[in-house]
């Protein structure tokens, strides 16, 4: 039988499982999801309903791989960085599966698992990432045994600022989807805020301005939510593509991966497709259901490290909510 | 003296402008033309490729009378987007820093210092110093490239963001030799930016601290 090893997302909305074994062959993936009533994500609110549905999602996992809890080997979670009492519910769920079946545990990096993921996924070597979801906006490649941070955001995640924006409009949570599909029904573009500083990029200003064209006389007049919504997609993009083209001309990587949530979007897909074949680059999108945040790529990467390094004690295994990706090696990569 | 301009061969197809090398009247050349960009949308892409072009032209031809390194621009298209200006020979420090000796890397590092030193005395920010974009001649000169993002600035945020965006550069591509390479390049700087008198330089150098303590994921004691 070959070695197994669960894993557990737990930083943000997502409450994920995933089953696998060493070798990178998938057995189970669930996903519980928190979807506030109004407005954003509540970390205490999320962490009820994590704390409330944990074993329902273990069970389901694990009837759907077909195997008992004791068949397991390794246990891997999501140590930083997240929100920090959801954090706690992932980290309190694994410390009791390693203690009550007495099998290794590991702490893993969300960021760098999505990376990890992307390269079994894409079977790429060593790619630039371009991570952009709710939390995070990052473009990063391995480089002095760490996956380094050439250009991030300065204030605002691209996702947290299209959901923002939805949410004045008056979308639904997440309005990332409802925002892409509005955009496409608009070519009108309304000029906005695009701050791009060397490498890294700013959202706040942007977000502002795309408000403020909300509430202003002309909406509805001059122009709709569709072309609000298509100008502020077209210059966000704009930025993400420009510093990930430059980071690529950077670091003269042959590989290009793209991944998080907001990587479901056709048009950045399509944006980020183009500059990787500009500078003849191998391009990848992570499969929607590895690319938002899930149980497997914990687990994935966990195997990684407890390959190269082995388990963690339990005092290691504390909560890191700030952790940045460029502060820790990744001996499986050199 | 020929009168001919002649675009002779791309040397290099950037993030953001292809270089071609060629003549221009009888000099040698580099033609930086910013090329249209596919995936964005033709507002986005016009505004941009001509706010830059211009921006950088102006930029070039107002630090050199400071005395820093810089190529000489001879003529700005700003429809087509390209500047021509003057060939610098030599190589990329990016591609050369690993092998190079102590005294020179200390050497080279204090120079771009200096210069960068002169170009915040005089209220400019480059905004995208890194080591690709910092050319070293077979005469060991020192010349900056790439005035893209340059802004007119006062404020000592925007120079601590330009020190703290070279810091991360040398972080992420030099690890090795990110520490004695910055606190070469922050002793060229202190040096020259002392010669004003005041004790600018100082603030603008804590700050970087500030600004970093100001990044994603940081612990709260660590902020400032």
């Amino acid at each position: 039988m070959k070695k197994l090893c669960l894993g557990i997302e737990s930083t943000a909305h997502t409450f994920g499982v995933g089953i696998l074994d060493f070798e990178g062959n998938i057995y189970s993936l669930k996903n519980d999801v928190f979807v506030p009533d109004k407005g954003g994500l509540h970390p205490v609110l999320v962490k009820e309903q994590h704390l409330n549905n944990f074993m329902h999602i273990i069970q389901m996992a694990l009837s759907e791989a077909s195997i008992t809890i004791h068949d397991l080997d390794l246990i891997a979670f999501s140590q930083s960085p997240g929100l920090g009492p959801v954090l706690k519910i992932g980290a309190l769920v694994a410390r009791m599966l390693s203690q009550l079946l007495k099998i290794p545990i590991v702490g893993v990096n969300h960021c760098i698992a999505h990376i990890e993921i992307g390269r079994l996924m894409c079977k790429l070597e060593d790619p630039l990432t371009l991570y952009v979801s709710g939390g995070n906006t990052i473009i990063s490649a391995f480089e002095s045994e760490k996956y380094q941070i050439f250009g991030e955001t300065l204030d605002l995640a691209i996702g947290n600022m299209i959901d923002m924006f939805g949410r004045d409009a008056g979308l639904i949570h997440p309005g990332g989807p409802k925002i892409e599909k509005l955009a496409q029904e608009s070519r009108n573009y309304i000029p906005l805020p695009y701050v791009v500083k060397g490498m890294d990029l700013s959202f706040s200003g942007l977000y502002t301005a795309a408000k403020y064209l909300l509430q202003s006389n002309g909406y509805g007049k001059k122009y709709n939510l569709n072309d609000i919504a298509y100008s502020l997609q077209e210059t966000a993009f704009s930025m993400l593509t420009e510093v990930t083209e430059r980071a690529l001309a950077h670091t003269e990587k042959k590989e290009v991966l793209l991944t998080g949530g907001v990587a479901a979007n056709k048009r950045l897909q399509s944006m980020i497709e183009n500059i990787s074949q500009e500078h003849s680059a191998k391009f990848e999108v992570v499969p929607l259901k590895f690319a938002g945040d899930n149980g497997i790529m914990i687990g994935w990467a966990g195997i990684l490290r407890y390959q190269a390094e082995g388990g963690h004690t339990i005092s290691e295994t504390i909560i890191k909510p700030k952790e940045r990706m460029d502060q820790i090696t990744i001996p499986w990569r050199f | 003296m020929s009168s001919e301009i002649i675009q002779e061969r791309i040397i290099r197809k950037g993030a953001e402008a292809n270089l071609y090398y060629g003549y221009w009247f009888g000099k040698e050349v580099i033609f930086k033309y910013r090329i249209p960009k596919k995936y964005r949308i033709e507002e986005i892409d016009k505004n941009i490729r001509t706010t830059r072009t211009l921006n950088e032209a102006r930029a070039l031809i107002k630090v050199k009378n400071y005395g820093i390194n810089v190529p000489q621009v001879f003529e700005i298209d700003s429809k087509n987007s390209t500047i021509v200006m003057k060939y610098i020979q030599g190589y990329k420090l990016r591609n050369i820093l690993s092998n190079l000796d102590e005294f020179k890397k200390k050497k080279y590092f204090n120079e771009i210092g200096r210069a960068i030193a002169i170009l915040h005395k005089n209220g400019h920010t480059h905004n995208d110093i890194t080591t690709s974009n910092i050319i070293i001649t077979p005469t060991e000169q020192v010349f900056l490239i790439d005035f893209g993002l340059h802004e007119y600035s006062d404020k000592i945020e925007d120079k601590s963001v330009d020190l703290h965006l070279f810091k991360r550069v040398l972080i992420s591509s030099h690890g090795d030799d990110y520490k004695f390479c910055f606190n070469a390049f922050l002793e060229g700087y202190r040096t020259e930016y002392g010669k004003q008198g005041t004790e600018e330089y100082k603030e603008i150098i804590n700050n970087i601290n500030a600004i970093e303590s100001r990044g994603r994921y940081i612990k709260s004691k660590e902020r400032l």
